[in-house]
């Protein structure tokens, strides 16, 4: 049986969430890999049965992506959590595979997932840097306080240790893209929250200069986190130009309408940075230009 | 200048690079001439190209639509790009591609240039019977994407809808009018819709519609 998500398959270098959002066109109404629709009950029932992690790869996937209010979803998808299993290169499986997409799925069923917070701090201390930043991802969807100290201390290092490149592996110590991006998303905006983000704005690599700047507008709201973002847009390669897009969406920087309509990449991607605009932003430009900026890019 | 020399630096272009000069170049000719070559540019896997192609059949106009309609549809990448090109131009021959496109196309990107294309359509030069009977099938066409999963699809639905009420010329009391103005309303209430964003301008939309 093909493994579900062929951007799960395994490799060292992992896209950035941020270039999920491609290419998933054909993920939608059906699932990725049956080919046909299942409903809620099959989705849980593969999720249920242990034989098949593929299964249960795909079950969790369907009640994230369904948003399930289902009451058994939750613990379903916290027990996989708890699921460990190691990386199968011949069968093109990562690391805690189950574990992570439960992971990513509780991170959509908020207020339900509230309940498996415990759990996901737990797995932000795993030593599978991969399921941390699902975990991470998911505390930062969740809006879940508790998180902040421990993503902190997870950054304190700084670039230098958090921020240092892993042996023999282009990926870094610690999931810094997902930590910063938590951070921004749970809201608290203590002075000793901005000072552990800060320094990841002078990252070697242009992602987590992104994900820092994008941090600290969210919290701090001060235009000066918006420039390198804007700087960002104009960058060489277009997986910077995209992530520099979905960071201002989801910082609600409403001045950048302009330089996020005319950056040179899909218009699906300036569309969902443009919603964020819309629904994550405030003042001016106000909603009609916004809205007259997305009907001009269908 | 003559187009031909910009169709053969086309044919001839060797690299990604240079075929993206060539059909920007060819396009901006916006040449009824030039439209069978930007057509093919569309199925050669160069997004840029086609982006720059795409542009350049809008510009085009009329004479770009028989080329559009005679793509291989198993080519679906080119397809996808004619849809958009089709969407633009708003020439009612491409009324049954833009219609299949929406109901059925896998990608959310082709759905979203249709549902904007269907309400983009010149209706003006028709006969009035004429534009009735493609008005009514734009609104069937619309309505029945209003529930698509993605909400960039049901975004352009709303853009479609006012698009289309705008450009049929129904009056406000006319049947056609009332069914647009349900499915606006269906888009712009959270029971049903679940993207603020969406709902927003679906709100502006019954707004420009039903001035109070």
């Amino acid at each position: 049986m093909a493994w579900p998500d062929a951007a799960e398959q395994h490799r060292c270098y992992e896209p950035s969430r941020k270039d999920r959002g491609i290419g998933q066109d054909r993920l939608t109404a059906m699932g990725p890999m049956t080919g046909e629709p299942i409903n809620e009950q099959e989705a849980l029932a593969r999720l249920r049965q242990s034989d098949d992690p593929s299964m249960q790869y795909y079950g969790a996937w369907w009640l994230g992506r369904n948003r399930s209010r289902h009451p058994e979803s939750v613990p379903l998808l916290i027990a996989a959590l708890q699921q460990r299993r190691p990386r199968d290169p011949g069968a093109g499986i990562e690391e805690n595979a189950v574990a992570r997409n439960a992971a990513r799925a509780l991170g959509k069923l908020a207020p339900a997932a509230l309940a498996a917070v415990p759990e996901l701090l737990a797995a932000l201390g795993d030593p599978d840097d991969g399921l941390r930043e699902a975990a991470a991802r998911a505390l930062g969807d969740l809006g879940a306080t508790e998180a902040v100290a421990p993503i902190c201390a997870r950054l304190a290092g700084g670039p230098a240790e958090a921020g240092a490149r892993q042996d023999g592996c282009p990926r870094l110590v610690e999931p810094c893209e997902a930590l910063l991006e938590a951070l921004g998303d749970i809201g608290v905006a203590e002075p000793d929250v901005l000072t552990v983000i800060e320094p990841f704005t002078r990252h070697d690599w242009p992602l987590i200069r992104s994900a820092a700047a994008r941090a600290l507008l969210q919290l701090s709201g001060e235009p000066r986190w918006a420039e390198p973002l804007l700087a960002l847009l104009g960058d060489s390669q277009l997986q910077v130009r995209r992530a520099a897009l979905m960071d201002l969406g989801a910082a609600g920087w409403r001045p950048a309408v302009d330089a996020i309509s005319t950056t040179l990449a899909e218009n699906s991607l300036k569309l969902i940075a443009l919603r964020g605009l819309i629904e994550n932003g405030s003042g001016e430009p106000g909603d009609d230009a916004l809205l007259a900026a997305m009907d001009a890019l269908l | 200048m003559s187009v031909q020399p910009l169709i053969s630096a086309v044919e001839s272009a060797s690299s990604a690079l240079e075929l993206l000069h060539a059909t920007a170049a060819l396009a901006r000719s916006a040449d009824a001439a030039a439209a069978p070559t930007l057509v093919e540019v569309l199925g050669f896997n160069n997004p840029g190209a086609a982006v720059a192609a795409v542009d350049g059949l809008v510009a085009i106009g009329s004479p770009a639509v028989e080329p559009l309609l005679q793509l291989d549809p198993r080519n679906y990448g080119a397809r996808a790009w004619a849809v958009r090109a089709l969407a633009g131009i708003g020439d009612v021959r491409g009324l049954d591609l833009l219609i299949e496109a929406l109901l059925t196309d896998v990608g959310p990107s082709v759905r979203r240039a249709a549902a904007k294309g269907l309400g983009n359509l010149q209706l003006a030069a028709l006969t009035v019977g004429e534009r009735a009977a493609i008005a009514q099938r734009c609104l069937d066409a619309l309505v029945g994407a209003v529930s698509d999963g993605e909400w960039v699809v049901r975004y352009a639905v709303v853009v479609g809808l006012e698009g289309l009420a705008l450009g049929c010329g129904w009056s406000q009391d006319h049947p056609g009018h009332g069914h647009i103005c349900t499915g606006l309303a269906q888009l712009g209430d959270p029971s049903c819709e679940e993207a603020s964003v969406v709902r927003l301008r679906a709100a502006l939309a019954l707004q420009r519609l039903q001035p109070s």
